[in-house]
């Protein structure tokens, strides 16, 4: 008799204690970032990496450097369609006469969908495919240019953006 | 949240202290061993419930309660409820609103002594819940901010004809404190095996079940009070004349 009450205190203390922290896990695939790929012009089957290069979101004071990478990770907006960034190569370079910028702008669709309790909501992206739409790519703000700066070429491989894992534009250089 | 929990200690702990004490009389009392049970309809409504719709903001729930002495120990037993919860999470705002009841039976494991009519008992329940859920406002989640981070959005949007069933293992008590009043405290262990949930979003509260879990368990708990109604009455002669013997 006693024994099933003192069962039933520690029952009740167990239960009332198991609430979960509500963190959400950095496994769970949440809003992705655009994964670019960096290729050797001279030899595009091999990819090729960037030195120093500073990504700078328009209107933004502070960038996002990668010191030596092939594949970078691009945040996109989540509040608008259209994305710009500058893209400075050699960005810490202390002659200024190396130092290569070429402004890409993005433009795509957002979606929202539903992850869990803790992480929310997450947003995915669609590359523009459609002729009506803007491009899904905009080098140095003319439409109908294919190469700038320093870029030599551009493609989008993955018009859909919906985790890290694959590369959605390659940049030959 | 932790002030919740400590006064949910301090009631579990005068609950189960109060039952001790009414056995403590009870065995005091020395009565003639002529023993009956009494069947009958016991009903009630849990008292935590009504307490949290007071006390915790943005929850208004009742549940209604009742078993039937089928035979010596068991009981059929059934809630009815309906429950208005908003959830105010880091991501999510939203709000579950339906109904619930439940059904099946106790089985009291308690020896009651002479006319004690007291109950420990073991049951199962099937629940059923139909609900509706309104997801008040969200936030996109941004493990890599660069921009401005972006506000909750407010949505609004209702997902209607929602429902879920389960199964509960119950374990409790039922202690008779004057007359044919009561008062009970029950544990459930609650296992989720249907859940019709939105497309884009889930189903993170049920009324009945309540919060769920990344798997298929959930958790509960009643403290009830309830009126016995006796509806007739039945001798025991076989446990009477296992105590003679114990006497001799």
């Amino acid at each position: 008799m006693k024994k099933i009450l003192i069962l039933l205190l520690i029952v009740a203390f167990s239960l009332s204690g198991c609430e979960k922290d509500d963190i959400c896990d950095p496994n769970t695939p949440t809003t992705p970032r655009l994964i670019v790929d960096f290729y050797d012009i001279q030899d595009p089957t091999k990819t090729k990496n960037v030195t120093d290069l500073a990504i700078v979101g328009d209107g933004m004071t502070t960038g996002i450097l990668f010191p030596s990478e092939s594949r970078i990770q691009v945040p996109l907006q989540l509040t608008e369609d259209t994305t710009k960034y500058s893209f400075i190569l050699n960005s810490k370079n202390s002659n200024p006469a190396l130092i290569f910028t070429d402004v890409i702008e993005f433009n795509y669709s957002r979606k929202t969908v539903y992850v869990s309790r803790a992480c929310g909501y997450k947003t995915v992206f669609d590359l523009n495919n459609d002729t009506t739409l803007p491009n899904p790519y905009v080098l140095n703000n003319d439409p109908t240019a294919s190469t700038g700066n320093w870029i030599k070429f551009l493609t989008v491989e993955n018009y859909n953006i919906e985790n890290e894992n694959e590369t959605h534009i390659k940049i030959y250089f | 949240m932790k002030m919740r929990h400590t006064s949910k200690y301090i009631f579990s702990i005068c609950l189960v202290l109060s039952s001790l004490l009414i056995q403590a009389q009870a065995k005091k009392t020395d009565s003639i061993p002529v023993k009956t049970n009494r069947y009958g309809l016991r009903f009630g409504v849990d008292l935590s419930k009504i307490a949290r719709s007071f006390y915790e903001d943005k929850y208004k729930g009742l549940e209604v309660v009742g078993d039937y002495r089928l035979t010596k120990k068991y009981y059929l037993g059934a809630e009815l409820g309906n429950e208005n919860k908003t959830v105010n999470d880091d991501q999510l705002n939203f709000t579950t609103k339906g109904s619930y009841f439940k059904a099946g039976f106790n089985y009291n494991i308690y020896d009651n002594w002479l006319d004690m009519e007291n109950l420990i008992y073991i049951g199962m329940r099937y629940g059923v819940s139909t609900f509706s859920q309104t997801l008040n406002s969200y936030k996109i989640y941004n493990a890599n901010p660069y921009f401005p981070d972006t506000p909750a959005i407010a949505s609004g949007e209702k997902f209607s004809g929602l429902s879920a069933q389960w199964a509960e293992v119950v374990v409790g008590i039922n202690a008779k404190v004057f007359n044919n009043f009561y008062v009970g405290f029950s544990l459930r262990a609650n296992l989720l095996f249907s859940n019709k949930k939105p497309n884009t979003f889930d189903n993170l509260y049920i009324p009945g079940f309540n919060r769920t879990y990344d798997g298929n368990f959930g958790a509960g708990f009643n403290y009830t009070v309830s009126y016995f109604l006796p509806i007739y009455k039945k001798k025991v002669e076989t446990t009477l004349v296992k105590k003679d013997v114990k006497k001799k």
